[in-house]
């Protein structure tokens, strides 16, 4: 198990003349500037220190220095040491892609050529994923000159090329609109019978443009809000872990108070996440009572929140420097009395979940993947959980007031649906007994908010991750003029995860595909933040109602 | 085995009882700090414009129509109640009320205008004093402002940056439409 | 006389129908600890359905697969001798018939997806399909049971065979075959499958709407009580009184019992796969033979 010395010994040793730079802020965040000709080879060389690829980040320096910047991020969990290899590139030339041996980087990469410009050499699909489809192609929107309002006119029958169906199989379009989605994301399965043979996936449909946006128009202190807004289930998660990147970047201390209370919120909010999950879970085998009755032990979590924070969701609680509220002596003795009472009503509804052999009928052998297969994709989160994979950012790398609790991360590995839906609900007890040892542990005075007067100083780097409940948010903030960041690159769980569901599907039964798309808990607006575009492929034009109704029978007869 | 499951099931379902409230038929109380609509007290109001340079959504627009007259109008239409305005304003004037049933077929009934008659300080010719420390120096917009109150944007530059063409600007500014 | 009992037939049963339904979903919202809507709220389903705009998407076959299915259930219903009194039709029909006309309900469905041209219309169908092949053996032996008992194919001696010959232990084991492929005669949980809004979003129904959705949805209830008092009628005929209305009521209260297994059962089961389900069919279709089996010995 080497440590930090040691991992920058053996890169330096390794790779000597291509490391041009070590930078180490703080202890366990490693900054590597590499040269471009070697991102492949030290790529590599991490992975198999046990490095886990978390995401890339892409960004423009072209006014300044005349190059496109390229940052791949790594995890080395079992030493809790996070990684960026930091590299550049002149505009028209390419930069070797990590895809063929990380698969997992391909959606990162094909998101920069689409955004930035940037070309890889041998990526192995290199498709267009995150502009709409009649964006034109020599606008990147991510490059400063971009302003963030820019809405090119849409094109008229431009279209997305899926994959080609398989020999003998025929296509079953699931999606934009799905109830098994809830978001608007395109499923091209491909089923031979009822049994599925392959998938593509065309995604990005609700891009909001947060990290433009955040870029050019807010400034430091607003961003929390927006970032509690890239996902309406796992909120406060976005907001502290850019709180975190902020002050990892300025090097400032917050209270130990503060971090107690953000500890709380998000434990709170994984309660209610996972049991949110697990009646939709419920509801995607056709098996409403679970939904219903899951949901209404998590009622009073909710109105626990709007207690403490003033919204049922979206509390608001978490800005830069701390925490927004503090919480009283009173509204302790409110949250014990509450998490009390979920945990005795969700060890009735587990025991009923558990002994029930008709959702074990449909959940079980379903949705299965290797643990080789899971470490190859870098799935995070619960999914990766219950394939065997020992990872949990808040032990990995500890945040905020996880290194004082105690709590076990349960890992199985039954590699399918039903051992998702076990992790999850044992998360659900070890969230209730972190809330009960901060309540117990929590200093009794100093103040909630830090306040950080200087001005953050440009070209600052950070790097964090939380544990969300459907697996780890990783945020990678640099610093920018006027009191707002240059570059900040938020990378939800969904998207590693959403990327190893077409493997998950592969030969299972489309009647299990809701319930297999499901058990990654999938956000996809946590995916879709990243650009500017609102139109979707085609279909905008300004129609009342009458005549889109005129329209919808005439295509069909 | 199953039926046992079964039974279990029913039984347990039979325990709560029906939880779900006959809310739009019977009220439903909110906690003490909860976030609703905003509600500006003009009484209060020192117009420093705190909540305008903090609103993550730019919901509240400031213009000054001359030295002594400022229009501020917040829009509630896009505003995410966050209370971020309610947690800067030096004087306490806005609070964010408990009230949630909002849904209106009319986006104005959300918007709040108030019009500020501001008194001219002798030193510097605006209303506010700056001393270092002041929580209204922190604001960052000084000058006037002209956000765009037809358009309900706002225009984040002030006449300390000031050029003729941003009023211009400022009157025939429209939000980007989608052809 | 007789032809006016196959108008009290019909009027009692689209009466009913909707009222039953209701009386499903509301004790499927008490299981979720909800409060749920009105009993009566299925009535004002079907009307506003009815009152809407005619959407037609597909061929005429669209078109008249609800109609065929509602006339098929109808005439179904019109057949059969609700509180032990055959009326005039009866006695023209034999169990070939009733099961033809509940096949013929199936294939409406089977037509209306397959015209609707839709991918998850046409999943839905054969989903419809291979449920209406795997299910129908079953209702088919109940009613064979009953005919090899009274040696009889016609419709009232078959229906009353319990009546005549009491309980048997074949009885008893059609009775438990009857009891679990219940859901699927009435295409509920576990065995919606055919309809899986979270898959294929209502299978074959899915380009209907307005009254022609109305109308399948009518037909759905009505096919739900035929198959509750069909179920009654067999298996539970004590409390015979003698008098016409006293048995239509007492009949009619069974059904409710029956109703209510219908809710309870579907509400605490998750919906199988496709695959599962046919395996649960043909262990059925076994033991329904098997009743037959022993019924010919007179067991």
């Amino acid at each position: 198990m080497p440590n930090i010395d040691e991992v920058k010994k053996r890169l330096t040793d390794k790779f000597k003349g291509d490391i041009t730079n070590i930078d180490q802020p703080v202890n366990n965040r490693l900054f590597v500037d590499i040269k471009k000709d070697k991102v492949k080879e030290i790529s590599n060389e991490v992975i198999a220190m046990g490095g886990r690829y978390l995401v890339s980040v892409g960004y423009d320096r072209l006014a300044e220095e005349g190059v496109l910047g390229l940052i791949h991020t790594f995890s080395l969990d079992k030493d809790s040491i996070m990684m960026a290899l930091r590299t550049s590139t002149p505009e028209n030339e390419p930069i070797e892609s990590i895809t063929p041996d990380i698969p997992n980087a391909g959606w990162s990469e094909r998101e920069y050529m689409d955004l930035l410009g940037m070309k890889f050499k041998n990526h192995p699909k290199p498709k267009r994923l995150i502009v709409a489809d009649d964006w034109p192609a020599d606008v990147y929107p991510l490059r400063k000159d971009v302003p963030w309002n820019l809405m090119p006119p849409p094109a008229e029958n431009v279209a997305y090329e899926l994959d080609k169906c398989p020999e003998g199989c025929t296509v079953v379009p699931v999606g934009p609109y799905h109830p098994t989605l809830h978001e608007p994301a395109h499923f091209s399965v491909f089923v031979d019978g009822e049994t599925i043979k392959g998938a593509d996936y065309r995604g990005f449909m609700t891009h909001r443009g947060i990290e433009k946006l955040c870029q050019t128009q807010l400034t430091y202190n607003e961003i929390p809000f927006v970032a509690e807004r890239i996902c309406g289930i796992c909120g406060s998660v976005h907001a502290t872990s850019y709180s975190q990147a902020v002050e990892q970047a300025a090097g400032l201390k917050i209270s130990r108070r503060a971090e107690y209370i953000r500890t709380i919120m998000l434990e709170i909010e994984r309660v209610h996440s996972h049991l949110l999950w697990l009646g939709i879970a419920g509801h995607l085998i056709g098996f409403d009572t679970v939904f219903m009755q899951s949901w209404r032990v998590r009622e009073p979590i909710m109105w626990l929140g709007e207690r403490l924070t003033g919204n049922r969701k979206t509390y608001g609680m978490i800005v830069v420097g701390g925490v927004r509220r503090d919480i009283t002596p009173e509204l302790k003795e409110d949250i014990l009395n509450v998490i009390n009472k979920i945990e005795e009503e969700l060890l009735v509804v587990k025991n009923a979940v558990i002994g029930d052999t008709a959702i074990h009928k449909r959940t079980k052998g379903v949705g299965r993947i290797t643990k080789e297969e899971t470490i190859k994709w870098s799935l995070v989160g619960p999914v990766a959980r219950a394939r065997g994979v020992d990872i949990d950012a808040r032990r990995d790398n500890p945040y905020a007031a996880y290194d004082e609790m105690k709590f076990d991360v349960p890992v199985f590995d039954d590699c399918d649906v039903w051992a998702t839906v076990l992790v999850r609900i044992i998360e659900t007890f070890e969230a209730i007994k972190i809330i009960r040892q901060c309540l117990d542990k929590m200093p009794n005075d100093g103040p909630v908010l830090t306040e950080y007067l200087d001005p953050l100083a440009p070209g600052k780097h950070g790097l964090t991750c939380v544990e969300a409940p459907r697996g780890e948010v990783v945020h990678y903030l640099i610093t920018g003029k006027e009191n707002s960041p240059e570059r900040w690159r938020v990378r939800a769980p969904t998207y590693p995860n959403l990327q190893g569901v077409p493997l998950m599907l592969l030969n299972d039964q489309f009647a299990d595909l809701p319930i297999i798309i499901g058990s990654i808990d999938p956000c996809f607006s946590c995916t879709d933040r990243v650009d500017v575009i609102n139109i979707k492929s085609g279909e905008v034009q300004k129609m009342n109602r009458h005549e889109l109704e005129e329209m919808s029978r005439k295509y069909k007869k | 085995m199953w039926l046992i499951s079964k039974i279990k099931q029913v039984l347990l379902v039979a325990k709560p009882g029906v939880v779900t409230l006959s809310y739009p038929f019977a009220p439903h109380p909110v906690p003490k700090d909860y976030r609703g609509q905003p509600y500006w007290d003009h009484h209060k109001c020192i117009g420093c414009g705190g909540c305008a340079a903090h609103c993550p959504a730019r919901t509240i627009m400031i213009r000054d129509v001359c030295q002594e007259l400022r229009v501020m109008m917040y829009d509630g239409s896009r505003c995410t109640y966050c209370g971020r305005c309610a947690d800067v304003c030096p004087e306490d004037a806005i609070t964010m009320t408990p009230l949630y049933e909002m849904a209106t077929g009319d986006k104005n009934d959300l918007s709040e205008t108030m019009e500020l008659f501001m008194a001219t300080c002798h030193r510097c010719g605006r209303c506010y004093d700056h001393e270092t420390g002041n929580s209204i120096d922190k604001m960052r917009n000084i000058g006037y402002r002209y956000d765009s109150i037809e358009m309900r944007a706002v225009i984040p530059k002030t006449t300390e940056q000031l050029d003729l063409n941003v009023l211009k600007e400022t009157e025939n500014f429209k939000r980007p439409e989608k052809k | 006389m007789d032809i006016l009992l196959i108008f009290v037939n019909i009027v009692i049963f689209l009466a009913l129908a909707p009222l039953f339904e209701g009386v499903i979903r509301k004790l499927t919202a008490k299981v979720h600890s909800r409060q749920g809507p009105p009993v009566v709220q299925p009535y004002y389903d079907v009307l506003k359905l009815l009152g809407k705009e005619n959407l037609v998407t597909g061929n005429l076959g669209f078109k008249m697969a609800p109609v065929i299915a509602l006339a098929s259930i109808l005439t179904a219903i019109a057949l059969i001798p609700l509180g032990f009194r055959e009326n005039f039709l009866t006695q023209y029909a034999d169990i070939i018939t009733i099961i033809y006309l509940l096949t013929l309900g199936g294939v409406a469905i089977l037509l209306g997806g397959l015209a609707s041209r839709n991918t998850y219309g046409v999943i839905g169908a054969s989903r419809e399909m291979i449920t209406m092949i795997m299910v129908e053996p079953v209702l088919a032996m109940s009613f064979i049971m009953g005919a090899v008992k009274t040696r009889s194919l016609g419709l009232d001696s078959t229906m009353y065979s319990t009546l005549g010959s009491g309980y048997s232990w074949s009885l008893a084991l059609m009775l438990l075959v009857f009891i679990m492929a219940l859901q699927a005669f009435v295409g509920r949980q576990p065995f919606d499958i055919a309809e899986a809004e979270q898959e294929i979003m209502e299978g074959a129904f899915i380009e209907y709407s307005g009254p022609n959705l109305g109308l399948f949805k009518l037909y759905k209830m009505l096919k739900q009580m035929f198959y509750a008092v069909l179920f009654v009628t067999i298996f539970m005929p004590f409390l015979k009184t003698g008098f016409f209305i006293a048995d239509v009521a007492i009949q009619l209260v069974e059904v409710l019992v029956v109703i209510v297994l219908i809710a309870v059962l579907g509400s605490t089961n998750p919906r199988l796969r496709i695959d599962q389900a046919v395996k649960y069919f043909a262990v059925l279709i076994f033991l329904s033979l098997a009743a037959v089996g022993l019924s010919v010995y007179g067991i």
